[in-house]
This record gives structure tokens, C-alpha cells and sequence, in this order.
């Protein structure tokens, strides 16, 4: 029986290709999309769910709360381990510090190895929470030694190239000049999916002879930092509610006068083991990894169902435009003795079968898409997770659902057939389901629409971001910082002597961040005018006497800094106002008090974008680095460059790289960046989205408008007989074109005018995310409404065109 | 003794045309008996097709008794009728209504499917009925590659792979030429002297002649 079902349903496939071959790339569109997307959800929702009792696992997090702002912080205070690594709700309590050696060296090799990365200070407990498995070493006693080192399998076979696990234990490794660690443990790298990347764990108690000792003998409750982790096992029975409390009364008990004065608090959070994966707000370990985004997957997720919709509505369409050419077999089948269930069972099947052809060609296709998504696909994703068992039942539990959505109506409607009407061919079938299939393309052309508008729309907010003037100069700047950890100026200004021998390039500043950059440093600043105090957070940027000439800020009233040092600051007219100084000039010579100084405000500068236009501008002020020598916060060297063209830019660039190399001679931590990549780079979840919408938009235009074909190739061939009479009685191509062509483009019509309120809303919910935007324009939904109408009419016409053509004569003689 | 297959007492069938009620058929009575070959005559529109989809139950009377084999059919649901015409009554059609998508084998094989016969019985019967229509040869043809009269030939053939008590033809021979409907015609008369009872409805004096008894329908009575 089941064989005959799938003969006939391959033989139908076959006699009407075109039906076939539409809802075949409609479905495979819908499912691909749902392939690619699935995986993706599978493999973010998969990370680090393979700890024991991971349930019961959690990051203790940082929030600083200011009344204008909240901080997040991945790490805490190392005061707070202290305090509740006794409450018997944890079962375990374990910190790690990461903190990169300068050095590691194999000295029996005579290798080393600068800046090692993944490296944390820790002590048993971590491995209490996270369990590894031990290759070789004492199980029972880890890191209970104070020079002690566990290395993982991939670190071990670095530092040991070529011996086994057991030899390496109980060898010597020196970090950092002097300190010399013996090897006590080596574990396997964690098998499964994890954002816990540790390579290297050393002995806690070795912190203190690092730079970090201060740090660790006087515990402050108020410097927190993301390097300091704990993580707590929470006991079975554990009261996570009370955990939290008395998480907060201890923020509380050590909140000092400064925060209480400025309403500054702190506050300890509990973030569950799978949540790291997915929270950008405290961040994970390796930050050149992906993090999943939740609202990028479920814009993913619902782009996808959107496609798939459009792909069931083709087949719903077309197959109950159909229905008349089947009615014959049907009204046979019933009168062989075929039940009505029989017969709906018959055409879920031949759905079915369509649909598993849609899944084949879609597990190809995916493979081919994980490339061209590789912006939105997380770099581990690779096709082998097809094989996983979840994702095989799910996949079959996805195409059954999509059975269902396209089969089961068409089917209905088909098993309803009289069979004494039909077989004496009195049927009008089909023309009474007229209504819904009208309904059913509106509603693909409203999704098509919205999607169109929306490209639209966020590729002209895009465009904006991009093409607003930010406020300073951004062509043709690059910015060389020196290498992580250099603490002294001396280098940076050895640097920048080499780099003035070279002609092409005009200024040269030595400065901490550009202009606008992802990250902030500010003090709260006060300003008594004798009659009342203004307070205000204020952002810096740190540079010296040139580092206003590079970006070519504006200075409105008063001077840049007189030198590098000097206690001076040149502020923002957001600053200026947010004071309450009238002009400009009215605020150069007054004192302010910062960090329990006064210090002069020298100048006043125009605003600019400090970030990313998301943002608005803040109070901010430009000084130069009076902490030094104990602490610098320059960074490197920013150059503005003669030719602002990219002629003879690579010849400029390699000449940078080799001053660097001829300074730098022992570390080799080049970075470079240009300031206009960095300002785009602001905008990389906007360009991402814009591709996704670029991609939903073609396909939900090319899954609708094949459906309108063939919801055209069907009336068209049943209005032939009145094509032909009414080419007899005189009318002309256009006219017979126009008639046949209006009752489609009503169809795209009404669409739009769903469509447009409905595209607005959502942008202009989007757009609530800029703090500065463009303006929704008029013309964006006319051009997009006349595309689509466009696109439809040359669908449309590409039948009725050929049916109008056609000679009368046949037509009419068939009859 | 013989025994009663089939007996309808004044069944009536009326349809709403607009606002007028037509009556298709009015108050028939009729017995059939086992082993009778009835021809239903009379001019178009009388309703013979409409009596002969009514006795299938492919349609119902409005009003009347229809009893089958002992059963009451009128009052009967749907899911006991179909099992009861799935197992006595096979159809001969005058368009022969093949399906087009199968081959002739399968069209024959068709409703034994739907009578869940396990596949080799299915393909023993299959077998035998294409032996003895002689159209082993075509097995494999598409409907569409055959002559009217050959379609017809595989539409009796699946009417009867049912073995059914009864065998309701509409036109049988409508579509075909003389020779070949006197062929079939032929065909019917074998079958049933083997005991099958046949109901044909019929325009022609000739194929009428070959029915053990004829009735004469006119405006939905029997005259």
C-alpha cells in the first residue's frame, strides 16, 4: 500500500514538473535556512553542558551600579572569597586568577615561550567544580604544592615536545626569569564544547611573587577585576535565594563613603554555568571565540520560520489550485473502496515524499550555506554535527511537522470530493477555496514586503552611522600600539623619533585610545561655582601636545594642553554645558575637583562621538598622562598620514612595521589599526543583520514570486478558452495582459498595505537602539512597494504574455 | 427458493435545485435477485445512473428502504456501507475511469489494496485476472496506451478481482464501437452465468437484450 502511495506520488512529481520543481526550491529554501539555523542553536546551546552537576554551577559576577550607568565585571573582589567560602549552602568554592607570565621557559630544551595565553592561578578547589581528566599525576594532591604546575595535554606537548605524560611530571619550567615550577599534574583537554579554554594551572600561593602581590595581601573590597573569577557549587539543597542576600548584604557592609556620597553600589550576581556561553555582558575567556547572541539567533530562528511558512503556503496553494486534475483519481479510488482516511494518508505521503526530497537537497545545500553565513556561524560549526542524535530526530521531527503544515489541508480538501459529482466531471473544485489562496499569497507578499522595507531601511540607517561625520578626523589615521604590558613612555617616544624620518606620514601623537573607541576610562568630577556643587562622571582621552593636531579636534575656546604632563584638562562643550558654563570662553581658567585635586580647565573643545552613535555624547575631557612615571595611559602611537589615498599605502605601512621591529626588537606584539575599520567595526552586529536581511529578503521574494507563478501558470491555463474568445472579438496583447495580470497585483497590493505599517513599527522599534538615527522616509516605502509590484509583474507576465500570444484558433478547437 | 440480493421499497431521491425540489427518483421498488442480469433503460436524465450510484451507495435515497443482502443500507453509517460495497459491488463505468498515474496492473490491483489482501494473494489474483482477459501482454501499459475497448476490458477486470456479488454497469459500452461492445457485452453474459449479478444501465435495444430482465425508467419512475 505504502509502496503504491510513493509510485504514485513519484509518478505525480514527475507529470507536473514545474508544481514540483517550485515547491521543491520553496521548501528547500524554508528547510535549509531551519537546518543551518538548528545547528547553530545546537552547537551554542551545547557548550559546557557536559559538566558534572553543572546545574550547579555558577560564576559569582560583579555589577557596578552609578546612577547614570551600570558596569559589569566577570570577576569579583578577592575579599569576597574569603567571606563565604564557609557558608555550608556551597558545596565547593573555587577562584582562579588569569594572569598571563611574561615568559615561560623549558630551560633542559633551552625553548621559551612569551606571553602564554590561557594561563590561570588556582588551587584544588577548581578542579573540585570542573573535573578533569588526569593523564598522569597525583589526583589526590593537586596543586598542593606552592611551585607547583598542571598542564593540559595540548600545553604540555608546547613546553615538552614529544614525551609522554608521566615523564613530564616532576620536570622544572621557569616563569618569568626566576620562578621555577615543577610539573605535578598533566589533564586532557576538555573533549566537549567549552568556553573553559585553560591550558595552564598554576599554584595559587606563586601569585605572590608576581606583580599581583599587592593585590593579594591587601584585599580591597572596592577594586574588582575580570581576571579574579570564583565560581561556587551550590549545595544540592541550597537556598539560592538566601545565597543572594547574603551576597547582598555583604556588597552592602562594604560599600565605603565615596559610593554612598555618589550613590555607587556594587552588587554580587550569580550567573548560572550555561549562561556564560550566551551573556556578552560579562564576556568569556577567549575572546577571539564567538559568543552566541540570543537575539541574533532568535532573529535567525524566526527568519527561518519565516521562509519555511512561505515555502508551506506554495505548496498549500498550488496543490489545492490543483485539485481539480486530481479529482478524477480520487473519485476512482473512493469507488474501489478507499476510505477517507486512506486517501488523506495517500497525499500526506506524496507531501511527505516532496518534503524529504526538499530535506535532501537542503543537508547539501546547508553545507554550502555554513560557508556563505560564516559572519553569523560560529567557527567550530561543522558539518559533522548533522550526525548528532538530537539533531537527526529533530530534523525528522521538523520535516513531519512541515508535512503537516503543507499537506494536511490540500489533503482534506481533496479527500472531501463527491465522488458522483466528480467522476461525471461536474466539479467546480478548487474555486471555492479561491479565498484562501488569495489570503495565503497576501500573506507571503506582506512577509516579502516587510522583509524588502527593512533592508531598506537599515541600509540607509547603515549608511548613516557610517557617513555621519563623527566629529574629529578618521581618514587615513593609524594608530601602532606598543606592546601589552610596556608601562614606560620611554620606548613609545624612541618609536615615534624613527617614525618622523618617514615622509608620509604628517603628525605623530603618542596617546592612549582614539577619539571614539569600545573602551572608557572616567572619574566623577565636581565643580563648586559658590553657590552649588555640580558633579558628573567625565570620560578622558589621554595624548599629548600633538594628539589634538592628529584628529584634528576642534578647540572652541582657550588651548590644548601646554605639555604632556602638565595637570590640565580641555573639555567637551557636553561637559561645558553639563557644568552650567554659558560659553565656551566662561569656562577657560575655572578649577575643578578630580580624584581630590584641582586641576584647571584650559581649554574647551567642540563635541564629538565618543563611541559608536548608539550612544550619546557624554561629558568628556582631553588631559595629558600626569601619572606618570608610576603609571602611563599612553598606548600607543597614532599617525595621521600625508596622502589620504591608499596609493603607496603598503609601502607606508611595511615602513611603520619595520621602525616597530627596529625598536621592538625582543617581543613581537605588532598591532596596527585603522581608525575607519575600528569606526565600522562599531557597527558589526548592524552589517550582519543587514546581510541576513539582504538574504531573507531575496529568498522570501524568489519563494513568493515562484508561487505566484504558479498560482498564475494554474488560472491562466484555465482561462484560455476566454483568452481565445476574446482575441476573436479584437483585443490587443496589452489589454488581454492587463486583465489577466489585475487580479494578481490587487494581491500585491493589499500586501503592501499590510505590509508598510507593520515594516515602520518594527524599524522604528529598532531604531530606539541609536541615539542617533535616520529619518523613516517616505520614498523608502514607495520605492520598495513599486519593487515588489515589479518583481511580481515580470513574474506575472512571463505566463500571461505567452497565453496571450497564443494563437486563438487552438484554443477555441479543442473544445 | 431464490435468494433476494438487493430490494428497494419506494425509495426516493430528491436534490435542491435553487429553490425548486427536483425529484430523481420517485418511489422505486424493486427486487433483485442473486444471479439476475438487469437492464436499466430509458431516455437521458430519467435516472438510470442515479439508481445504479444509489444501489452502489456511492450516493443515498432521500427517503425509502434499501436493504442489501438483508442489511438495512438507509439506516446504516457510513463506515459499515463502505465496508459492505468494498465487499460485494464492483463498478463498471462508461468513461472507464483507469487511473491515469497507474499501469494496468496496478489499476487492477487497486482495490485488493484497499481490501488489505497480503501481496502475494494480491499478485496470484492479479495474475489470474490478466490470464484470463488475455491482457497479460499489457500489464505494464499505461491506460492511455490502450483502445477504449481494452480500457474497458481492464476496467471489468478490476470491477471483478473484488469477487463481488454485484456488478453495476453505467453505459458499459457507450464510449466503444460495435464490435467491441458486443465483445464486452459478451463478457457481462459469461459472468453472469458464473453466478455474478449485474445491473447495466443502457440506451441500446441490443446490449438491453442480453439483461435476463429490462426495466424501463422514465422522469424517475419505473414504467
Amino acid at each position: 500500500m505504502i509502496k503504491n502511495y510513493f509510485k504514485i506520488a513519484w509518478r505525480n512529481l514527475m507529470k507536473h514538473k514545474v508544481f514540483s520543481l517550485i515547491n521543491i526550491i520553496g521548501l528547500t529554501i524554508g528547510l535549509s535556512a531551519s537546518f543551518v539555523i538548528g545547528l547553530m542553536v545546537y552547537y551554542d546551546a551545547t557548550f559546557d553542558d557536559f559538566h558534572k552537576d553543572g546545574d550547579r554551577i555558577y560564576r559569582v559576577v560583579t555589577d557596578l551600579i552609578s546612577p547614570e550607568d551600570t558596569f559589569s565585571i566577570s570577576g569579583v573582589t578577592l575579599a569576597l572569597e574569603d567571606e563565604i567560602k564557609d557558608d555550608s549552602n556551597f558545596e565547593t568554592v573555587g577562584s582562579f586568577y588569569i594572569e598571563r607570565p611574561s615568559k615561560v621557559e623549558n630551560r633542559e630544551l633551552g625553548s621559551q615561550f612569551k606571553w602564554p595565553n590561557f594561563v590561570i592561578f588556582t588551587d584544588a578547589n577548581y578542579f573540585k567544580i570542573f573535573n578533569y581528566t588526569f593523564l598522569a599525576g597525583d589526583e589526590t594532591n593537586i596543586l598542593s604544592h606552592p611551585n607547583s604546575v598542571i598542564l593540559t595535554e595540548n600545553r604540555a606537548a608546547d613546553y615538552f615536545p614529544n614525551t609522554v605524560p608521566s615523564d613530564i611530571i616532576g620536570k622544572t619550567l621557569v616563569y618569568n626569569d626566576s620562578l621555577n615550577v615543577t610539573v605535578t599534574g598533566i589533564v586532557e583537554n576538555f573533549k566537549e564544547r567549552t568556553d573553559f579554554v585553560f591550558e595552564e594551572f598554576i599554584a595559587k600561593p606563586l601569585l605572590l611573587q608576581t606583580r599581583l602581590r599587592e593585590n593579594f595581601l591587601n584585599l580591597n573590597w572596592n577594586n574588582t577585576n575580570d581576571a579574579s573569577q570564583l565560581f561556587v557549587k551550590v549545595a544540592s539543597n541550597a537556598d539560592v535565594s538566601a545565597i543572594q542576600n547574603r551576597l547582598d548584604n555583604l556588597a552592602a557592609a562594604h560599600q565605603d563613603e565615596d559610593s554612598k556620597k555618589y550613590g555607587d553600589e556594587q552588587k554580587f550576581g550569580l550567573q548560572p554555568l550555561s549562561d556564560i556561553h550566551f551573556n556578552e555582558k560579562y564576556g568569556i575567556y577567549d575572546w577571539t571565540k564567538g559568543q552566541a547572541n540570543k537575539s541574533l539567533l532568535t532573529n535567525l530562528a524566526l527568519v527561518a520560520v519565516f521562509l519555511l511558512l512561505l515555502g508551506c503556503i506554495n505548496f498549500i496553494n498550488l496543490n489545492t489550485a490543483q485539485a481539480s486534475q486530481r479529482a478524477k483519481e480520487i473519485g476512482i479510488r473512493k469507488t474501489l473502496g478507499s476510505s477517507r482516511k486512506q486517501l488523506i494518508s495517500q497525499f500526506m505521503g506524496e507531501t511527505f515524499l516532496l518534503v524529504l526530497i526538499s530535506a535532501l537537497l537542503s543537508v547539501l545545500l546547508s553545507k554550502w550555506l555554513i560557508n556563505v553565513f560564516s559572519d553569523f556561524v560560529p567557527d567550530g560549526l561543522n558539518f559533522e554535527l548533522f550526525k548528532s542524535p538530537l539533531i537527526v530526530v529533530s530534523a525528522i521531527v521538523l520535516l513531519i511537522i512541515v508535512t503537516f503544515l503543507s499537506g494536511f489541508y490540500p489533503a482534506l480538501i481533496l479527500s472531501k470530493f463527491n465522488t458522483v459529482s466528480v467522476l461525471k466531471n461536474h466539479l467546480a473544485v478548487g474555486d471555492k477555496k479561491v479565498k484562501l489562496r488569495k489570503f495565503l499569497t497576501i500573506f507571503q507578499f506582506t512577509i516579502a514586503q516587510i522583509f524588502i522595507i527593512a533592508t531598506l531601511l537599515v541600509g540607509k540607517q547603515i549608511n548613516f552611522l557610517l557617513t555621519t561625520d563623527m566629529g574629529f578626523k578618521t581618514d587615513a589615521i593609524i594608530s601602532v600600539y606598543s606592546p601589552r604590558g610596556e608601562r614606560e613612555v620611554s620606548k613609545k617616544e624612541l618609536y615615534a623619533e624613527k617614525l618622523r624620518a618617514i615622509p608620509e606620514i604628517k603628525e605623530i601623537s603618542i596617546g592612549g585610545t582614539p577619539p571614539a573607541s569600545i573602551s572608557t576610562n572616567s572619574t566623577s568630577l565636581s565643580y563648586n561655582n559658590g553657590e552649588k556643587e555640580v558633579n558628573t562622571d567625565l570620560q578622558f582621552i589621554f595624548g599629548d601636545i600633538n594628539y589634538s593636531k592628529v584628529f584634528e579636534l576642534d578647540i572652541l575656546a582657550g588651548r590644548s594642553i601646554r605639555n604632556d604632563t602638565v595637570k590640565e584638562l580641555v573639555i567637551n562643550e557636553t561637559c561645558r554645558k553639563k557644568l552650567g558654563f554659558k560659553s565656551p570662553e566662561e569656562a577657560v581658567g575655572k578649577i575643578v575637583l578630580l580624584g581630590g585635586e584641582n586641576v584647571p580647565i584650559v581649554g574647551v573643545m567642540a563635541d564629538f562621538f565618543q563611541r559608536s552613535l548608539k550612544s550619546n555624547i557624554k561629558p568628556m575631557a582631553f588631559r595629558g598622562d600626569w601619572n606618570r612615571p608610576d603609571w602611563s595611559q599612553f598606548q600607543g602611537l597614532h599617525l595621521a598620514l600625508q596622502n589620504e589615498s591608499s596609493e603607496g599605502l603598503k609601502t607606508t605601512l611595511s615602513k611603520i612595521e619595520n621602525a616597530y621591529k627596529s625598536v621592538y626588537t625582543e617581543i613581537d606584539d605588532y598591532r596596527v589599526e585603522f581608525l575607519d575599520e575600528s569606526i565600522q567595526n562599531f557597527y558589526n552586529r548592524e552589517r550582519k543583520m543587514s546581510k541576513l536581511l539582504n538574504w531573507a529578503t531575496g529568498l522570501s521574494i524568489l519563494i513568493s514570486c515562484l508561487g505566484l507563478l504558479g498560482l498564475v501558470i494554474y488560472t491562466t491555463n484555465r482561462r484560455v478558452k476566454e483568452i481565445g474568445v476574446r482575441k476573436v472579438l479584437g483585443a490587443s496583447l496589452f489589454q488581454i495582459n492587463t486583465i489577466l495580470c489585475k487580479e494578481f497585483l490587487i494581491l500585491v497590493a493589499i500586501a503592501f498595505v499590510i505590509a508598510a505599517p507593520i515594516a515602520w513599527y518594527g524599524i522604528n522599534n529598532w531604531l530606539q537602539d541609536f541615539a542617533y538615527k535616520t529619518s523613516i522616509g517616505f520614498w523608502v516605502f514607495l520605492v520598495s512597494g513599486l519593487a515588489m509590484i515589479f518583481f511580481a509583474l515580470i513574474v506575472i507576465s512571463v505566463k500571461t504574455l505567452q497565453a496571450a500570444n497564443a494563437n486563438p484558433v487552438d484554443s477555441l478547437r479543442s473544445e | 427458493m431464490k435468494n433476494t440480493l438487493l430490494s428497494l421499497n419506494e425509495a426516493t431521491r430528491t436534490v435542491n435545485s435553487g429553490s425548486n425540489k427536483v425529484t430523481l427518483l420517485d418511489n422505486i421498488n424493486l427486487n433483485v435477485e442473486v444471479g439476475e442480469f438487469i437492464s436499466l433503460m430509458g431516455p437521458s436524465g430519467s435516472g438510470k445512473s442515479t439508481l445504479l450510484n444509489c444501489i452502489g451507495m456511492l450516493d443515498h435515497f432521500t427517503d425509502g428502504g434499501y436493504t442489501f443482502l438483508g442489511e438495512p443500507v438507509h439506516s446504516m453509517k457510513e463506515k459499515n456501507r463502505s465496508k459492505l460495497y468494498k465487499e460485494y459491488i464492483g463498478f463498471v463505468f462508461q468513461a472507464y475511469h483507469l487511473i491515469d498515474e497507474l499501469t494496468v496492473y496496478e489499476n487492477i490491483e487497486t482495490p485488493l489494496l484497499y481490501k488489505s489482501v497480503k501481496s502475494s494473494e494480491r499478485k496470484a489474483m492479479v495474475a489470474d485476472m490478466l490470464d484470463r482477459f488475455n491482457i497479460v501482454g499489457k500489464k505494464d501499459l499505461f491506460p492511455i496506451q490502450l483502445s477504449g475497448g481494452q480500457q474497458q476490458l481492464v476496467g471489468i477486470a478490476r470491477a471483478l478481482i473484488g469477487k463481488p456479488k454485484l456488478i453495476l454497469a453505467d453505459e458499459p459500452t457507450g464510449n466503444l464501437n460495435s464490435k467491441q461492445s458486443e465483445e464486452i457485452m459478451e463478457l457481462f453474459a459469461q459472468l453472469n452465468k458464473e453466478g455474478v449479478t449485474i445491473i447495466q444501465a443502457t440506451h441500446s435495444e441490443s446490449n438491453a437484450a442480453y439483461g435476463s430482465r429490462i426495466i424501463n425508467l422514465l422522469d424517475g419512475k419505473i414504467v
